[in-house]
């Protein structure tokens, strides 16, 4: 629709001193209207259900048992299509139809109105209409001073200059339009006063018109201001929108921050929803994606627009109160039953209140950290290879490939290559049927679509292992 | 080395699940807080408590544990607490194997400083697990149960002895998987450096007395090859 509105309004300008080749203008003239009406008559169309309507007038009459009125029911269907056609949005889109109607040079300009159409497409101009549409009381005011002003300057500037036979301000046209040209600081001087009074009173509008220029822009700069971080955010909640698929943190804690700083190494999406507007803030100098709602509140999510099913991969609740935790949970559950949802637990007594409240997954990190200094204490060597593997900072990765049927045949095939000989460590591979998982595996194993297989190397060495387990050819 | 005592400082929810996973291990263990409400809490959990403040001069621990097979964990609330008391130890016993727990990085890198062996960073551990769990929970299920649970597959450093027909050669010389059924993830070469070096970064390692070799397998693999190894129990 944007295309045909600037095609439009090219064909207009390029007609007024070039002639335009007739499929052109027919293109304009009809078509483009036509595409228009139709646009117009289906907006009409779905402003309101009619359906709807009648079937609730005639409930009404069956149950106060009289017969049904249709013409009631045709009334109640105009009177709200009707403020669909009084509205403002709906008088531009016929206006921009009207070049259809008229061939008429000067009806062209209805042309123009087309241009006003994008205001249906473009969000940024609603957001701008609607930003300065929340100062309407300054804008009257200031309209009501500017009024006044011109109204007096022009009465005044009309009796001291009309008369005299030097002065260029004859009419009373002249006379508004030199107040106006002057008050808004233009200033051309094709008009300008001859007479001591005339030139007194410009001083007194030029003075005025600072007035008015500033006012006006204080207010659009006020405006702005205020709906600044509004904006940001519905930026923020489009972007959002169009992610195919995120991690969502509830919560923003310093553990939070780890966490995600994680995730957008490893190229994943992430998005951060916490109730404290400096914690978001905060979140947000860290480069993160951060929305300010409570993640314990339905309305944020549908504020937001997620979609549970489709978009997040995970909800990772990181509240530091199992309180928090246990109540987000449920409000993620009552929107989705299926998202996965994994949560730190603070207090291990409440292990099963987190379980009850649907996060499939719990970290303990204070059981953990038991766990491990058994393991620094007995086996400190083998406890910082593992820690080096988890922390992917050494270069050396641990990695889960899950097999395809092509990369399940060529498995064994691959790791014998000698390239990946004593450099890649297949650790094992995990039997989906059997559920069960096998260390160094030898060929006897019968690996299939759906198995994964663990295994230890370079980044370039397991990119290597997976994409020829994916070439069909060898080379 | 193999430790005969231990001691934990603090009692909090970190330094409880510390004592509860190795006490078992130690045949002489203590808990050390440092206020009466943590010292009745640790003798409910019926462990050997003692009470110590910042400004110790470590007698007590001196007249209590053979600090030559002595490993301590500082698990106090806080991490200035926990610098401090690494400083601490660290002054009076110079060989002492301090692990320490941290927050951050940030305080992770000032309790190296202070002289800690070990530092967990609660954050960055618990994070890399979170991450983990969610983009590979297969890895995170196989290396939970190599590491803490009773399943046969574990992993063990295996220090190599002087007399060992390892001795002199090269890593990949053995196909470990193919001969002793486990694999070797790591090495630590004394002669290159003091840490360790992946085994898949594919560097021609000589293997010499002293080299630990870090290894996955069942538990009757790294058993018979330690005894090829000649390794004394």
């Amino acid at each position: 629709m944007m295309i045909l509105i600037v095609i439009s309004v090219y064909i207009l300008v390029h007609h007024v001193k070039y002639e335009v080749k007739p499929d052109w203008l027919f293109f304009n003239n009809y078509v483009i209207s036509v595409i228009f009406l139709i646009e117009y008559l289906l907006r009409l169309w779905v402003y309101s259900d009619n359906s709807k309507a009648i079937i609730e007038q005639y409930e009404h009459d069956l149950f106060l048992q009289r017969p049904f009125k249709v013409l009631t029911a045709l009334h109640h269907i105009i009177l709200t299509k009707s403020k669909f056609v009084f509205s403002p949005a709906a008088i531009i889109d016929l206006l921009a139809i009207m070049p259809f109607f008229h061939e008429m040079r000067l009806l062209r300009v209805f042309i123009l109105f087309r241009v006003f159409k994008l205001f249906r497409y473009t969000k940024s101009l609603q957001q701008f209409v609607s930003i300065l549409s929340s100062k309407k009381f300054e804008f009257l005011t200031l309209g009501m001073f500017a009024g006044v002003i011109i109204t007096v300057s022009s009465v005044l500037i009309y009796v001291m200059e009309a008369n005299n036979p030097d002065s260029p301000i004859n009419t009373m046209f002249e006379a508004v339009y030199w107040s106006v040209v002057t008050i808004f600081t233009v200033g051309y001087g094709d008009f300008v006063p001859v007479t001591s009074e005339g030139r007194t009173v410009a001083m007194v509008i030029i003075v005025a018109g600072i007035a008015v220029i500033a006012f006006a822009t204080s207010i659009v700069v006020s405006a702005f201001t205020e709906k600044l971080d509004e904006i940001k955010e519905d930026k923020l909640i489009d972007d959002v929108s169009k992610f195919d698929q995120f991690y969502l943190i509830c919560g923003y804690t310093p553990l939070a921050a780890q966490v995600a700083h994680r995730f957008l190494k490893s190229d994943k999406q992430v998005i951060i929803i916490d109730t404290n507007h400096k914690k978001v803030a905060e979140a947000q100098k860290e480069g993160f994606l951060a929305l300010n709602y409570n993640p314990a509140s339905l309305h944020s999510y549908h504020a937001i627009r997620i979609n549970f099913e489709t978009q997040v991969i995970a909800a990772i609740l990181l509240e530091e109160s199992d309180v928090l935790n246990v109540y987000t949970a449920l409000t993620i559950r009552e929107i989705s039953k299926n998202v996965q949802m994994l949560s730190i637990l603070l207090h291990h007594e409440n292990r099963r209140k987190l379980t009850l409240a649907g996060i499939n997954e719990v970290v303990y990190t204070q059981e953990l950290i038991g766990l491990m200094s058994k393991e620094v204490s007995g086996r400190p060597v083998a406890f910082e290879v593992i820690h080096a593997l988890r922390s992917e900072n050494s270069g050396v990765f641990i990695e889960e490939i899950v097999l395809d049927t092509l990369m399940a045949k060529q498995f064994f095939e691959t790791t014998r290559l000698s390239m990946f000989h004593k450099r890649l460590i297949v650790l094992g591979v995990y039997n989906q049927a059997m559920q069960s998982f096998f260390f160094n595996p030898s060929n006897a194993l019968v690996v299939e679509e759906g198995d994964v297989a663990i295994v230890v190397g370079t980044r370039s060495l397991i990119d290597e292992f997976k994409a020829l387990m994916r070439r069909k050819k060898r080379v | 080395m193999n430790y005969q005592s231990a001691i934990v400082f603090g009692f909090n929810e970190y330094a409880k699940q510390i004592a509860m996973q190795i006490a078992p291990e130690y045949s002489s263990f203590a808990i050390f807080v440092m206020n009466e409400l943590e010292l009745v809490a640790a003798r409910a959990a019926g462990f050997e408590v003692a009470l110590f403040d910042l400004g110790e001069d470590w007698k007590l621990i001196e007249e209590k544990f053979d600090p030559e097979s002595l490993i301590v964990f500082c698990a106090l609330d806080k991490d200035a607490e926990n610098v401090f008391l690494t400083i601490s130890l660290r002054s009076i016993f110079e060989e002492l194997p301090i692990i320490a727990l941290a927050s951050d990085h940030e305080s992770s890198a000032k309790m190296k400083s202070a002289g800690a062996n070990k530092v967990m960073a609660t954050q960055q551990i618990t994070a890399n697990i979170i991450t983990e769990m969610l983009e590979k929970p297969t890895v995170t299920e196989v290396l939970h149960d190599i590491l803490y649970e009773q399943s046969l597959l574990k992993i063990a450093q295996i220090k190599v002895p002087e007399n060992s027909f390892l001795v002199g050669k090269h890593l990949h010389d053995i196909d470990w998987g193919e001969e002793y059924d486990l694999l070797v993830l790591a090495i630590v070469d004394h002669q290159l450096s003091a840490t360790f070096s992946f085994t898949s970064r594919g560097h021609h390692h000589h293997i010499d007395p002293e080299d630990i070799l870090v290894v996955v397998g069942y538990e009757d693999s790294i058993a018979a090859l330690s005894e090829v190894m000649g390794v004394v129990k």
